[in-house]
Parts: structure tokens; sequence; C-alpha cells
């Protein structure tokens, strides 16, 4: 078969770089998944989609995708519901130093327009009622932000994506991509040979082993991130809450149940996405310090997924040295937020258009060149 | 009543204690042994709890703990699996009609 671009991986950032590229007119599009729709992380994320970063892109990056978030549903033709609930994230800060890094944050993402605030723990106590107070000092707190369902969005993507055209091969494997003469000649899968010049990856978790396939080293790894759900209850918490010191985000779906994760930090690069009991103990310990209530939820079931890591926290969006191989990958936990972003922009790369966001940042040159990379920190 | 009280190999015919509860406000009584949901159940309650999305009934279902169809208001606390929990002396048994509300155990 032939196709003028394979995309592999169908979670939201290939679905929605597929989407992008053929309402811009593109035929011919094969999105390769090696699962199912949202298998990796995509449906493993927690979802929510916020703006209060501490670089100048991811804020802008978030705004954006956010702003798309909001009309999605209208936007793609989705018949589902997105279930998109935009009531905030409050962060956190819980020693003098996020105190004020915080206070410079605010003063960035007003400056591009983000509806961010700092407020005292009080203020922050009367937005969650059940927050512990004693160990926070203030905390930053942005309405827009917001959660939303990561497989009725994915499917958004995706319905919309085939509606215009895009070839689907979902349980197919990438094996290799044969490249001669620096121009990439075909993508052979489980199933198929697919002739194709160009090759978009967007494999999450797997991004670096696509690359080793055609000789792009791209600097990311794949590290397991735990997460866990909670029984459901009557809605009690509005927002997304968040604490980088605590390492801890907690999210009340609208279905009423609490959805939270914490990272490890002496995780190790791997595949494993295996549930861990010692996650269990500290998330317990992490989120009955924090919003003490939680404590006394039932656990329903807990899971993990890959984050793709790259050096710097921040995405590697663009070309490569080799033409016609294209990455998006990287996101370092965020790629569920930034989608919208990550399709938009690639298309606008992929076909030459004036850019919607200035992303030559991301390209993946710049960890060749000697120049401090800026790292994020609001990370968890 | 819904009790078997003869049967070829289970002896019931020992007489067991009566425990008295409420049940939506009304004093009732189960037996010594008794989960809420067979005390319940013996004295004909088929509804214990609502469907999350429609609020259709839902009762005594995999008893085993599992399936949360049972999920009542036990002494105020919500979502007791009313199935695996032993009746006690003065317990007060509510229909639950919501997801059940986040309480504080202070």
């Amino acid at each position: 078969m032939k196709a003028s671009y394979v995309i592999i991986g169908a979670g939201i950032s290939g679905c929605s770089i597929a989407y992008n590229l053929a309402k811009k007119g593109v035929k011919d599009i094969i999105v390769v998944e090696k699962h199912y729709l949202t298998a990796g992380a995509t449906g493993r994320c927690g979802a929510g989609v916020r703006q209060q970063w501490g670089t100048e892109m991811n804020c802008r990056l978030a705004k954006a995708s956010i702003d798309f978030f909001s009309i999605a549903k209208d936007e793609l033709g989705y018949q589902g519901d997105i279930e998109f609930k935009q009531e905030g994230y409050l962060i956190v800060a819980v020693n003098e130093e996020e105190d004020k890094q915080f206070a410079k944050n605010v003063i960035l993402q007003n400056s591009l327009g983000i509806p961010s605030r700092k407020i005292t723990k009080e203020e922050a106590k009367e937005i969650v009622p059940h927050l512990n107070t004693d160990v926070i000092l203030s905390a930053t707190f942005c309405p827009t932000d917001g959660h939303l369902n990561p497989f009725t969005m994915t499917d958004a993507y995706y319905q919309a994506a085939k509606r215009l055209g895009v070839t689907f091969l979902f349980r197919e494997e990438v094996k290799s991509i044969v490249v001669k003469n620096d121009k990439i000649e075909k993508v052979i899968t489980t199933n198929h040979e697919i002739h194709t010049s160009n090759v978009i990856n967007a494999a999450g978790g797997y991004a670096k082993e696509i690359g080793d396939m055609v000789n792009v080293a791209i600097p990311v790894y794949a590290e397991r991130h735990e997460i866990l759900v909670t029984e459901p209850v009557e809605k009690i918490q509005g927002p997304m809450v968040m604490s980088f010191g605590m390492n801890i985000y907690c999210q009340q779906v609208p279905h009423g149940s609490f959805l939270m994760g914490r990272s490890n930090p002496f995780e190790k690069p791997s595949h494993n996405i295996e549930s861990s009991w010692q996650f269990l103990d500290e998330m317990a310990k992490t989120v009955c310090t924090l919003l003490p209530p939680i404590g006394n939820l039932r656990v329903i079931r807990q899971w993990a997924g890959s984050y793709n890591m790259s050096p710097d926290r921040q995405p590697i969006i663009g070309t490569t040295d080799l033409p016609g191989f294209y990455v998006a990958c990287g996101f370092s936990g965020h790629g569920f937020m930034f989608a919208p972003m990550t399709g938009l922009l690639l298309s606008e790369i992929i076909l030459g258009e004036p850019l919607t966001i200035d992303i030559t940042d991301l390209h993946i040159d710049r960890f060749k060149t000697a120049r401090d990379i800026v790292i994020e920190k609001s990370v968890v | 009543m819904m009790r078997i009280k003869e049967h070829p190999i289970l002896d019931f015919s020992k007489e067991r204690k009566i425990i008295r509860f409420t049940f939506n406000g009304q004093e009732v009584y189960g037996y010594e042994g008794d989960t809420i949901a067979s005390a319940l159940s013996a004295l004909g309650v088929k509804e214990f709890s609502v469907s999350i999305k429609h609020k259709r009934p839902r009762g005594f279902y995999c008893a085993i703990g599992n399936c949360s169809s049972c999920h009542m208001i036990v002494d105020g606390v919500p979502n007791v699996k009313t199935c695996i929990t032993l009746l006690k002396e003065g317990m007060k048994v509510e229909t639950q009609t919501n997801k059940g509300e986040l309480y504080d155990l202070k």
C-alpha cells in the first residue's frame, strides 16, 4: 500500500496530527498503531489541562490548546461527550522557593493572557474546602484550566480524521523503516509494507525506538508514572489540586471518582508499566496529608503509563536530520494537554505554512548546540 | 419473613439473639450473625441504593462485597457494603440515593 504520510501512534498526538493534516487537504494518510486507540500514555493519563507553566513556550502551547478544547466538540463535529470541565487548577506552594517562583510564573502567565492569580492559603481553602492549609504557604489558581475525558477526546479526533479520509491500522506494529540515500522508502509493519517518503513519529513512550529505526537519535526515554482512581462520591472538588513539592496531582472527575498520581523520583528509564504497592503507599500518605477527607475513599484501581521524557521536560516537535522524518515526542507527561497545538503546528511545519506559534525552540536541534536549554520545573 | 426455618442439613432451630436497629428511621430487628443486608432482605426490603446515572433502584446482588449495589448510609457513613458488614445493636441504616457525601472522620 501507499501513503503520503505514515503517522506512528494512535494516541491523541497522532490523531491530532492526522486530523490537522487531513483538514488541510492532505490525502492518503495512514496511522499505524501497535495496539488500539489511546492504548499508550493517552489512555493512561490524568487528563488535566493547565496553562500554569514556568516557561513561556509551555504557557503559549497550553493556552492555545485549551482554547481549542473549549470548542473541540463543535469543531470536530463530535456526537459524544468530551467531558470538558473548566474549573481550574489550584497549584499549592509548600515552601519559600515555590512561593517565590509561583509569583514569577503568574507574572509570566498573565503577560501571555492566562488568567492565573496568586492567592493566600485562606483563599485556596475557599476554593477547595477540604484542603489542609497547615501544609501550604500559598497557591496559584487559574480558573480556565481543566480536565477532559482522554478517551472521548481522542475519539473525537479519530472520528473527525476518519471522516476526512485518514486510514487507521490498529494491532499493527512498525517493525522497520527502510531508508535509502537519505530518503524514506517504506514502512514495514507486521501486516503491511507501506510505501511512503514521510513518517511522523508520535509513538509516545516508544519514540526513541522509532527514531533508532532510521538512525535519528532522539534524546528521550520512557519513564513509568503511576496513577489511581477511587470510588465515586458526590462532587466536592472543582479544580485539580497540584503540588510539585509534595509531588501530587488530584482531580475529581465528573463521574465522581478522584484521579491522583505522583512521580517516583527514583524511577529508572524503562518501558515497565506495572503497578506497585509502593506507589499506593506513598500516594495514600501524600493525599491524606494535603486533602485529608479523601483518605476515607476506597481505591478502585491503579495503573501506570509511560512519560516520554526529554532533557528539558519540553516537547520535541518538528523536522529532523532525515528529510521526511518528523517527530512529536518528549512531552514529559504533557502530551495530552498540548495535543491540539501539536497537531496544528506540526501540520504547519510539514506543509511549510506560517506557524500559529513559533516553536523553533522545540526543534530537536536544540540539544545539539551548546546554548543553555530552558528546563520546565513545573512538572509532577 | 423470608428466613429458612427448616432445612434438611443445617440446623436453624437454635434461638438467636435479636439485634435491634433502625432502617430509614423505623425500628426493626434482625438476628445475631446477620449482615445488614441479610437482615433487611429478611424484612422484605428490596431497595438499598440507586444507580448512579438513572437513579434506578438497586438491591441485594452479589452478596460478596464486589458489586456496590448494596451501598447504604450506616451511622452517617455512605457507601457501606451492607452485604459484608455485620449487623450491630443500634445501627442507623438508611437508603442511599446518591453517590455518597465525602465525610470527615474526626
